[in-house]
């Protein structure tokens, strides 16, 4: 019975793939697919029928390699993640107003919480970031396309089934439930040994899923190292490659040697869970193994996040400043040195497990000396707006708060870094709030800077100015409410990831709350300007809407932008003067 | 190449890097001269070693990015980011038409900061 049930299953797979082959071999010309044909090995001159041979609809954001429509799927996959990490926070917040266990059970929490965090690293951080290096690298250093279109095309879509993966225990297949291991996956709790529920299947997929996320993103990252080395213009030499594509180069080197590693360790951990080896069991590699492997991955990977972040506020805090970046070769350089020192000091995350003190300095050193690079970029946006001709556009509003919400993430780092401050407030939700400041204060933050900077080069359209201001405000005072209550929770010495606390905790988590629903109350509005402004806001007729010419700031991408609204074939007039309305400097 | 690529110039740019060298260099210093937790071979190479590779690697990577950057500052021209492929954009180093920023609506600003800024710049 159960055999032949699997059976029948089988063959309906296999009927359906023959099926899906037949359709995709009817809407695709395989044939045209031969990159090797096209003479001179010139990857650069694929775009020529790239872009020709674009169907319409739907077939086209399925089947395209146009490093536009990528980083516009990278961005829908990155907001709609977003959204579905903060829904996923906000049942937790929700809970946390009460000391005692009520809305959910303590289960149902831990299973939010793993999820929460993986989602938002993974599967909004690193995409939302994709979406604007290969949307306007190729733009900015005056490539065709990415080096290679394809690989670039199926980095992306390696993302939605990772998603499925991790997100797997939350769906309603029987047996299969949440893993619950935070996302640091700390063995043997992830080892599925012992008591707990951690041996099930759910914990497997999300395995797989972010390994397969891994893949993605090692794949984007080869492919953003060699477009940025061998695809530039000829005039994009060294010194006028702009600041956003250092950031990116840099980010892509930090995953190329940590994402690796990250697949390694996840595949030991899957034959430690499956094939019964013992690399990290307590009488084997041992626990402490894990941590090495997963913090010599993870702390790359908070740079990996706030790297290129750093790269778009030095790109755009600028324009409405009205001058250049100051100091432009110190933030290059900086960029560098954050990259190589980041694999220094991935043991700070251990300083309580007892390893060799002598071992425990070396990494409080090296930490101390990457939190210098750090500064010095705060300095030269801080120098930057000194005196300048600052313009309140949104985007500027999130660039003036990215740096607010660094300096105190940054500050509150540096302290965690030092070994007798951490052993008191580690695992607190001081190290929560830290973070949180980075993440969302400044991560999130610059990402929608970048959205709304470059809004009408996406969308053709202007949002609308209000509500944006009304998002950036909400944000940025819910942000500090729910963050800045966090460390103060943390110097009281309330640990994380707790479903239910002391009594006297309640005021602070019940202010932190407020805060989180002032950002939900912040996300709505940004998603009703975001979706309604898409398809009826003011058009935008000019290649400068931020009146970037006034200033000499001007730059490629909306050059280019500007010559595709020339040369645009003409539909019909839509009514000209939303168009103009566009653009008047905001203020 | 002719031209010599690390000159004053250039290491001023590098200090940034250069900082965080001489922090790593001044912890190795101190552990080496005083080791509060004695000599064992093994924890003590690790400590030396987790000084010495990122010191040795930023040193690597701040040396070439340098010969890059400032090589190919003085062999082309030199615009400011994002600028070098937009037509008629004026150039860093001899950029004395962009030193004023027309002020466009705050209109509020001190002139002479903004072109203070500017010889600052130009002469980075
Ligand atoms: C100024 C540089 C920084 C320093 C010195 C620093 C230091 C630290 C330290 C020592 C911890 C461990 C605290 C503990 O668990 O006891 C920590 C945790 C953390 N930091 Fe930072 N940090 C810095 C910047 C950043 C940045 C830029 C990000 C994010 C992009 C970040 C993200 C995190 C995260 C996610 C954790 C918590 C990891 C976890 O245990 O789940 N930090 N930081
Ligand atoms: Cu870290």
């Amino acid at each position: 019975m159960e055999l032949n049930g699997q059976l029948a299953l089988t063959v309906l797979m296999g009927l359906f793939l023959v099926a899906v082959a037949a359709w995709l071999a009817r809407v695709e010309n395989w044939r045209s697919y031969t990159p090797l044909g096209s003479g001179g090995g010139g990857y650069g001159q694929e775009s020529g029928y790239v872009s020709q041979e674009k169907p319409s609809g739907f077939i086209r954001w399925l089947t395209t390699v146009d490093h536009k429509d990528i980083g516009m799927l990278y961005g829908a996959f990155g907001v709609t993640a977003f959204l579905v990490g903060g829904a996923m926070v906000m049942l937790m917040r929700a809970e946390l107003t009460v000391p005692e266990m009520t809305l959910i059970s303590n289960q149902f929490y831990n299973s939010l919480m793993t999820s929460h965090g993986i989602t938002m690293l993974f599967l909004f951080g690193t995409p939302i970031i994709a979406a604007f290096s290969n949307y306007f690298i190729p733009l900015v250093i005056g490539a065709d396309d990415m080096a290679f279109p394809r690989i670039n095309a199926i980095a992306f879509w390696l993302l939605p089934p990772a998603a499925l993966l991790i997100w797997a225990g939350f769906f309603p297949v029987p047996d299969v439930i949440p893993a619950q291991t935070s996302w640091t996956m700390y063995t043997p709790l992830s080892a599925g040994v012992g008591q707990g529920n951690q041996a099930n299947a759910g914990v497997d997929l999300m395995l797989l899923g972010l390994h397969l996320s891994g893949i993605s993103a090692t794949m984007g990252a080869i492919n953003f190292i060699v477009t940025i080395f061998t695809e530039r213009a000829e005039e994009v030499t060294w010194a006028n490659l702009d600041i956003f594509s250092w950031t990116i180069l840099t980010q892509s080197g930090l995953i190329l040697f940590s994402f690796p590693l990250l697949g390694s360790a996840l595949l030991m951990l899957l034959a430690d869970r499956n094939l019964g080896t013992t690399f990290f069991a307590v009488d084997g590699g041992g626990p402490m193994l894990w941590q090495h492997l997963f913090w010599f991955f993870g702390h790359p990977e908070v740079y990996i996040l706030v790297l290129p972040p750093m790269g778009l506020v030095s790109y755009i805090l600028p324009r409405f400043s009205g001058r250049r970046l100051f100091g432009f070769k110190f933030v290059v350089y900086s960029t560098l040195a954050i990259g190589v020192l980041s694999f220094g000091v991935w043991a700070h995350h251990m300083f309580a497990t007892g390893m060799d003190p002598r071992l425990r300095a070396s990494f409080m050193a090296v930490s101390m000396a990457i939190a210098i690079p750090s500064a010095v970029k705060t300095f030269n946006w801080i120098t930057t707006m000194w005196n300048g001709s600052i313009r309140l556009t949104a985007p500027m509003l999130f660039c003036i708060g990215f740096v607010s919400n660094f300096i105190v993430g940054g500050v509150t780092g540096v302290f965690l870094a030092s070994i007798p401050v951490d052993l008191v407030l580690h695992d607190t939700y001081y190290v929560v709030g830290h973070f949180h400041y980075i993440v969302m204060g400044a991560i999130a933050f610059a990402g929608f800077a970048g959205l709304y900077y470059w809004y009408p080069i996406y969308t053709g359209r202007m949002y609308q100015r209000s509500l944006a201001k009304w998002h950036f405000w909400l944000w940025m005072i819910g942000s500090n409410v729910t963050f800045f209550a966090m460390i103060l929770l943390g110097y009281g010495g309330m640990p994380r990831r707790y479903a239910t606390y002391l009594p006297q905790f309640t005021d602070l988590h019940q202010v932190a709350s407020i805060g989180a629903f002032i950002m939900t109350l912040g996300a709505l509005i940004f998603l009703w300007n975001f979706v309604v402004s898409w398809y009826e806001g003011p058009v935008v007729r000019d290649g400068d809407p931020w009146d970037l010419k006034e200033d000499s700031l001007y730059t490629t991408e909306w050059e280019w932008f500007d010559r595709k609204l020339k040369t645009a074939v003409a539909d019909g007039g839509e009514a000209l003067p939303g168009g103009e309305e566009s653009d008047a400097a905001e203020n | 190449m002719a031209v010599k690529i690390f000159d004053r110039e250039t290491i001023l740019d590098l200090t940034v890097n250069i900082i965080p060298l001489f922090i790593i260099g001044f912890f190795l210093g101190l552990f080496l001269l005083y080791q509060a937790w004695g000599w064992d071979t093994l924890p003590s190479v690790l400590m030396i070693g987790l000084h010495v590779v990122p010191l040795v690697t930023l040193a690597l990577l701040t040396y070439l990015s340098g010969k890059a950057i400032a090589g190919s500052e003085k062999t082309g021209d030199v615009f400011h980011q994002g600028q070098a492929l937009v037509p008629g954009a004026s150039e860093k180093e001899h950029g004395g038409a962009e030193a004023e920023p027309a002020i466009a609506e705050a209109g509020d600003e001190d002139e002479d900061e903004e072109s203070g800024t500017e010889e600052t710049r130009a002469a980075e």
